[in-house]
């Protein structure tokens, strides 16, 4: 069968059908009476008004030859990122967002940039057609593992208190009486996006790729964009995660080594 | 051998928990080196936060702290905590080996000058407190409460502190061993070592004089 040339259109009526998935999980929701009703809905409510808002955005932004405009964009959607990521964190005693949004911004930016300017060889490299969806992916994938990571961190630094106190006890610096609660908070944000690397193409399609086949591009030209994104996505997941865990890290000691998180009860 | 400076001065010292339930209220005092010093009070009194404010686990709210005649705060914390070791009431060993458990502290960077003590040592210590029937090689989660407790205050010592911050370090021992440790204690002292020991033990060391000290409803209480 002939590749299609172009995305079928969706019309209106045709996306009002595709709403009947969410009144099946909204069903769900009731039969098993777990109360996520009202959540599902206001979940689709939100993702039709953003998504149709991205779409003005950036049939707008496409008209523009701006950087400034595509990096204003895109410190919006990072700043959407890191609330999110804030949001997934329970402990909320150390503050994070600031060092977390610098360092997304600055990771992504790199990485992203890579990606366009070398690897695609767009021309410029902040052409918004391939900068801003490839870093949309790139901050999609990794707020959720930092938030894992970040969530992690902190309920293990509070929970094994006296663990990382009878360390500092015996002389380690605050990394020293640390350094296996990291290593699990990064191991905890990774392994979700290297999983991904195992079972793309067998397991589930990813997104980029589909977009691109139903779009009528030749397949071997979209796996090569996937596999580009994959290998991104991995390398900027680790690289986010273990820059800000390292600076929220350092947060969470004070200037005499003293572990700042503490459960209410006093010792 | 008692020196001038003393090992720990408290000065008009206050402390809080959340700003709410007062531990330590403006108390000054002073704690001579080679001192060993007995804790004692009730429940929930202050003990253990009193221990942590010497070892700089905790900050004091006003006043100040000084120990050789130098605030906390001007001592490097590692360096601090090198010299003033401090017991955890409830142990905090891994799974890892008797081994690796004991020479933990030579893994961090302050410390990996120092020489480490040899298997032979190890177990010679080991039978200083009931334990030579434990090997080196053994587990840590096989062991028993009072068996970790045991091996905490060997692990404390290894690095050679000039004061021991004990907190309840006999509260899981049977009758022999708590004896075993308390000779160890008295014996560390009797090189020079400053002990401060919080216990509820009736237990007073017989060869070297106590120093007793009593908080209560914010207030320390100094009996020589």
């Amino acid at each position: 069968m002939p590749l299609t040339t172009g995305a079928l259109d969706i019309s209106a009526a045709e996306l009002a059908l595709a709403s009947l998935f969410i009144v099946a999980a909204g069903a769900i929701s009731l039969w098993g009476r777990i109360g996520l009703g009202k959540p599902i809905l206001m979940g689709a409510v939100r993702c039709v008004l953003q998504l149709t808002i991205m779409g003005y955005v950036l049939s707008f932004i496409f008209g523009i030859a701006s950087p400034w405009v595509v990096l204003l964009l895109f410190c919006v959607m990072v700043a959407f990122a890191v609330r999110i990521v804030r949001g997934n964190v329970s402990e909320k005693s150390i503050p994070f967002v600031f060092p977390s949004f610098v360092t997304m911004l600055l990771v992504y930016t790199v990485v992203t940039g890579i990606v366009s300017g070398l690897i695609v060889g767009v021309r410029p490299f902040w052409h918004p057609q391939y900068f801003i969806p490839l870093a949309g992916m790139v901050a999609g994938n990794s707020m959720t593992a930092l938030g894992l990571s970040l969530d992690r961190l902190l309920s293990d630094l509070k929970a094994k208190r006296d663990l990382v106190e009878m360390q500092l006890c015996l002389g380690a610096t605050p990394v020293e009486a640390s350094q296996d609660i990291f290593r699990d908070a990064l191991k905890a944000g990774m392994i979700p996006s290297v999983n991904s690397l195992a079972g793309v193409g067998l397991v589930f399609l990813p997104g980029m790729m589909t977009g691109q086949i139903l779009s009528g591009e030749d397949p071997m030209l979209a796996i090569r964009y996937q596999i580009v994104v994959m290998f991104m996505l991995v390398a900027s997941t680790a690289l986010t995660v273990s820059l800000v865990l390292g600076i929220v890290r350092q947060r969470c000691f004070s200037p005499g080594r003293q572990l700042l998180l503490r459960s209410n009860r006093p010792q | 051998m008692i020196h001038q400076i003393p090992c720990f001065e408290f000065h008009d010292v206050s402390f809080a928990w959340h700003g709410e339930r007062v531990i330590l209220e403006r108390q000054s005092f002073s704690l001579p080196q080679g001192a060993f010093v007995l804790i004692r009070g009730p429940s929930g009194g202050g003990k253990s936060t009193l221990l942590r404010l010497m070892n700089r686990l905790e900050e004091v709210e006003t006043g100040e702290i000084s120990y050789l005649g130098q605030n906390l705060t001007d001592w490097h914390p590692s360096e601090l905590r090198q010299q003033v070791a401090y017991l955890q009431q409830t142990p905090v060993i891994s799974d890892r080996s008797v081994r690796d458990i004991l020479l933990q502290p030579f893994s961090f960077r302050i410390n990996r000058e120092k020489t480490k003590p040899s298997d032979q040592i190890l177990q010679q210590l080991l039978g200083k407190v009931q334990m030579k029937d434990i090997g080196l090689d053994d587990p840590g989660a096989v062991l028993s409460g009072g068996q970790r407790q045991r091996l905490s205050l060997l692990r404390t010592l290894l690095t050679g502190p000039n004061v021991l911050l004990l907190d309840e370090p006999t509260s899981s021992l049977d009758s022999e061993s708590r004896r075993c440790v308390l000779e160890l204690v008295e014996e560390l002292n009797r090189q020079g070592t400053t002990i401060v020991m919080i216990t509820h033990d009736t237990f007073l060391p017989n060869h070297v004089p106590v120093m007793k000290i009593t908080i209560d409803q914010g207030r320390v209480f100094v009996c020589r």
